[in-house]
């Protein structure tokens, strides 16, 4: 590189202007969402979405409540195949093949893409349980096996110097925030492609809250993170790129500075901003 | 007043009152079981009196079990002449029913005189005709007097002691030994049969049953023998008495369970006497038309069926319970599944004696005979009312209560839990199993808790199914299986109505219709608090329910 | 987008209320600079010391108002956290600021260029500079009226005539070096005038900076340093 071009480590000539450093065409998307209708019932929910979601980058959904953002999450698992009179058209292709084909097993699927909710919801067993669950699922129950991973997965989560005396303990003995990041240990344990976080902090202190933002800081370099939350300014802290969901409707979809300082549509500003439409 | 009455501290009084009113009732009740069941123990002391009879004057020797004001007139319609209005009477236990053809008998306390307990009045229980009260003349060994006067007392205390011993042996035989060697006999006589239904005529095996069989008969004899050369022994002593009319009777120390001085025992004695008889009621098995000894077999009968009934009703109802809430579709069908499941705990209980004589015992239990036990026919097996039959018709009876509560203890899970299982890859069976239902454990228990608490006290329904007022063997023993559910069972509710209705000796019953009450409520107390405790700990193990 | 949209209808009333106050103070902070330099223009031509102390005097008010528009540029960022054209109002608001109190500080240097012209100065010298002046103090004028009205076409003329002021300047300076070079007695004058001229070019420059900030608030485009033409093909891109 041309030494003129770099004044204190910083390349001049890279610096950009207007565009934003993050560009959706560039991505490598993990899923894409095709036309995808979703009702219940009668009631549309989701109204012809499409988009993609890169691998490896933190996106966040934002909207108002009742706007389908969950919903959409819950497709990416098809969480949505638990509550009765869902009909969905269109087409989710993860890593390219549709996950609604009869020949998905959606129990494989949820393996690959694990899901984090709104309420920490350890199960009444132990911490070392909780984070060997799904392993012990898949039948691995060495006892190495599963120490290694209890051990890489609490790491993972930055909660293992916090527990690490109390594997034993019963987990709803933990403190909110560090329940929720156990449940983030214990989704990580099984190696999921994607990371599904329903409003992962909303039920927790701001500390705490700070404590998952920078942990889903850590994730993205090995997970594809999507995020739904009611926090704007959390999506703004934590995302790469932002979508924003307006009655069942994807309004817009970019990358987040842009979205949170010029938003291209009136919708966006005016909800971003604080304003009724 | 009125500031008083808008103040709203009427509704606390009024609540408060209804909650004291029930709480007097229950206290009451357990109250006057205790005192009138657990009195029965205490060895009173014996009076003796002279009596003004409306046909001269006798001597009364007796413990007094009772007392109460009657109308004169009452009595004279009876055609006893009294004076004044109201006379109060004593009901006397008099004992020596073979000599003065009744137990009890009333008696004018005005008509008492010189009312005395002296310290040598002696109390025998016996293993035939009732209690025996009288003064101790002398013991015989073989009909020769070897003892007189004071001396005779301590003299008889250990004969006696000898005596019981041998009893004991003698029980053993004929109860263990000779019971193995009748199992026996009958199994080789139910395989001889099958052999004959299956046209086996193998002489090998026919010889080798009548081998064993031979080996059998030998043992049996060899133990008639001992019994024989046992009893002779037990009958060896015998002690004379004299009785409150002044006859003097013979007693062989075989009839006789125990012998007492209640006039000379001191307090501590008073004590250590009431609880060997309280431990005597619990253990023992019941004598006498069910008046005397004691209440172990239906003690038994009644843990043990409440014990199958609980192992059958759990899983049945929890799987249903499941089914309906996890897997069913939510429809017209399954809320009318769920109503019918309500009503089926209203139905009374007599209709599934019913339904179980004729459903499980003639239906099943017939078919079960012909299909496994061809051989034993005519003689039913599972055809006749048992153990196995009272307790899947109890199960029936008090499955409706562990699907409601198991139903609602599912319904507490948050969905939350539910979607984090699933979430990581569990199949809904997976998460129902790892998950779900041992968090719903603690109302499972719930619901057997309720169903123990109804099947325990329930009764009806048992008379028709198996329960019978004295069963010859406990359901449990040690010839195989072990467990033998096709036996008849007692049980402390029938045994309550039993020796309450049914028994020939109604005052001699009645104290023990109290004590075996207060033995029925103290076990439902005890498996109540057993499963509390379990759900307690369950509880503390799966206690986000609470947090969530 | 009108004016009103920008402080209007937001959920909280009490954030239109913060908005619109910022923006008032903006203007009114901008008022004044206006009044200060026509003032010292006026003191400069007319030689009116009088004139030129008060300009001197009011300086303060400016520096007063930048730091309390300052503070409440700051407040509205740690309180509100504003997001999109309010985050861009603010930080239009917060870089305005400075080039106003800059353009302050011109209005200042010419009036003190006014108290050091001597009586006998003669009319010539000021005609040439008082038209200049004159356009410049319409340019900060239209400069603060596009963005009391977010008006992108006005700013988009006022950058256009950044240039003119330019060219107009360099052609004073050469009359002046004419006029220094025939009498070296008129040294002095033709220094303060030359000041003077400097001045209203940096002005014209400040003014043309609020403009660009006013089209980054209103277009959500970043419209610094880059050609004239690009500006106007960004900023009349539709949204």
């Amino acid at each position: 590189m041309n030494n003129s071009t770099l004044t204190h480590g910083i390349d001049i000539a890279q610096l950009g202007r207007g565009e934003a450093t993050l560009c959706l065409d560039d991505e490598h998307l993990c899923i894409v969402v095709k036309n995808l209708n979703l009702y219940y019932g009668d009631k549309q929910a989701l109204k012809d979405v499409n988009m993609g979601i890169p691998s490896r980058r933190v996106t966040a959904y934002i909207g108002p409540s009742g706007c389908g953002k969950s919903t959409l999450l819950r497709c990416f698992n098809r969480m949505n195949d638990l509550t009765d009179d869902v009909h969905i058209d269109g087409e989710i292709l993860l890593d390219g093949n549709d996950i609604h084909r009869p020949s998905v097993n959606v129990a494989d699927l949820r393996r690959r893409v694990g899901m984090v909710f709104q309420k920490p919801n350890p199960f009444p067993k132990s911490v070392y349980e909780n984070v060997a669950y799904g392993l012990r699922l898949q039948g691995i129950n060495s006892r190495r096996v599963l120490d290694e991973v209890v051990e890489k997965s609490l790491k993972g989560a930055a909660l293992w110097d916090e527990v690490k005396d109390r594997l034993y303990d019963n987990a709803l003995g933990l403190s909110g925030g560090q329940q929720q990041r156990l449940v983030i240990a214990r989704a990580i344990a099984i190696e999921p492609e994607v990371l599904l976080l329903d409003e992962p902090a909303s039920a927790l202190d701001p500390i705490s809250t700070l404590k998952i933002e920078e942990l889903i800081n850590e994730l993205k370099t090995e997970y594809t993170i999507v995020i739904v939350t009611h926090n704007m300014q959390q999506a703004a802290r934590v995302s790469d790129y932002t979508a924003f969901m307006y009655l069942g409707e994807l309004i817009e979809f970019g990358d987040t500075s842009s979205l949170f300082t010029n938003p291209a549509k009136k919708q966006t500003e005016d909800y971003i901003t604080g304003r009724y439409g | 007043m009125k500031h008083w009455w808008n103040s709203g501290e009427p509704w606390i009084w009024l609540t408060a009152a209804s909650v004291t009113v029930s709480i007097l009732a229950v206290v009451s009740l357990l109250l006057l079981i205790i005192w009138q069941g657990l009195g029965h123990f205490w060895p009173a002391s014996v009076m003796e009196a002279e009596y003004q009879d409306h046909d001269g004057k006798i001597t009364v020797l007796g413990e007094v079990r009772g007392e109460e004001v009657v109308p004169a007139s009452r009595l004279q319609e009876m055609g006893i002449v009294v004076k004044g209005d109201l006379v109060t009477r004593y009901l006397l236990k008099t004992g020596n029913r073979e000599i003065l053809g009744m137990d009890f008998r009333w008696v004018l306390a005005e008509n008492l005189q010189q009312q005395r307990y002296p310290k040598e009045v002696i109390v025998i229980e016996r293993r035939e005709w009732g209690n025996f009260y009288g003064y101790l003349q002398a013991v015989k060994e073989e009909g020769k007097v070897v003892s007189e006067g004071p001396e005779a007392w301590v003299e008889l205390q250990t004969r006696l002691d000898r005596t019981l011993t041998l009893y004991e042996e003698i029980r053993n035989i004929s109860k263990y030994d000779i019971g193995k060697v009748n199992h026996g006999l009958e199994q080789l006589r139910l395989v001889q049969r099958r052999l004959e239904l299956n046209n086996d005529t193998d002489p090998a095996k026919q010889q080798q049953l009548a081998d064993e069989r031979v080996v059998l008969q030998a043992r049996f004899e060899e133990l008639n023998q001992q019994l024989a050369n046992l009893y002779q022994a037990v009958n060896r002593d015998s002690f004379s008495a004299k009785v409150m009319d002044g006859r003097v009777v013979d007693i062989s120390l075989a009839n006789v369970v125990k012998v007492y001085r209640p006039n000379s025992l001191s307090g501590p004695e008073k004590l250590g006497f009431y609880v060997m008889k309280f431990w005597e009621f619990v253990s023992d098995e019941p004598r006498e038309a069910n008046t005397e000894g004691g209440i172990f077999p239906a003690i038994f009968g009644t843990v043990i069926m409440v014990l199958i009934m609980s192992v059958m009703v759990t899983p049945f109802g929890v799987i249903a319970a499941v089914y309906l809430h996890e897997y069913a579709k939510q429809n017209f069908l399954t809320r009318t599944i769920r109503v019918a499941v309500n009503n089926l705990a209203g139905i009374p209980s007599i209709v599934y004696g019913v339904f179980g004589l004729g459903f499980f015992v003639y239906f099943i239990g017939a078919k079960i005979d012909l299909w496994f036990f061809p051989e034993a026919l005519p003689a039913p097996t599972f055809g006749t009312p048992g153990l196995l039959w009272a307790s899947i018709t109890l199960a029936l009876l008090t499955l409706p209560v562990v699907i409601v509560s198991t139903e609602e203890g599912l319904a507490r899970i948050p969905k939350s839990i539910r979607e984090g299982s699933l979430a990581l890859g569990a199949t809904k069976a997976e998460t129902l199993w790892r998950t779900v239902i041992p968090m719903a454990s603690p109302a499972i228990m719930t619901g057997l808790i309720l169903a123990i608490a109804r099947a325990a006290g329930e009764v009806a329904p048992l008379m028709l199914v198996g329960v019978v007022k004295l069963a010859p063997a406990l359901a449990i023993d040690n010839n195989t299986p072990f467990l033998h559910l096709d036996r008849k069972f007692m049980h402390l509710g029938f045994h309550i109505y039993d020796v309450g209705f049914q028994s020939p000796n109604v005052e001699a019953g009645r104290p023990l219709v109290y004590a075996t009450a207060f033995l029925l409520v103290t076990v439902i107390v005890v498996l109540n608090l057993a499963a509390i405790w379990i759900r307690n700990q369950l509880r503390e193990k799966y206690k986000a329910l609470e947090t969530a | 987008m009108n004016e009103e949209e920008f402080t209007q209808h937001h959920i909280s009333q009490q954030f239109n209320l913060e908005l619109r106050e910022l923006r008032n103070q903006v203007l009114s902070m901008g008022g004044l600079v206006e009044e200060q330099l026509s003032n010292a223009l006026i003191a400069l031509t007319n030689n009116d010391q009088q004139l030129a102390k008060r300009v001197y005097a009011n300086d303060y008010k400016i520096n007063a108002l930048e730091v309390a528009i300052d503070e409440e540029s700051t407040r509205i960022l740690a309180r509100r956290q504003p997001t999109a054209s309010d985050l861009r109002l603010v930080m239009a608001v917060i870089k305005t600021i400075p080039d106003l109190e800059r353009i302050g500080d011109q209005a200042e240097r010419i009036a003190h260029m006014a108290l050091q012209m001597p009586n006998e100065t003669q009319a010539k010298h000021f005609v040439t500079i008082n038209h200049l002046g004159e356009k410049v103090r319409q340019m900060l004028h239209d400069a603060l009226d596009a963005f009391a009205r977010l008006d992108v076409e006005v700013a988009l003329q006022v950058m256009r005539e950044d240039h003119k002021i330019d060219h107009e300047s360099d052609s004073i300076y050469r009359q002046l070096i004419t006029y220094m070079m025939e009498d070296p007695r008129a040294i002095p004058i033709a220094l303060n005038i030359m000041w003077s001229a400097r001045a209203l070019e940096r002005i014209a420059a400040h003014s043309c900076n609020i403009c660009e900030y006013l089209i980054y608030f209103v277009k959500g485009k970043d419209v610094r340093h880059i050609s004239l033409e690009q500006v106007e093909k960004q900023a009349r891109q539709p949204r």
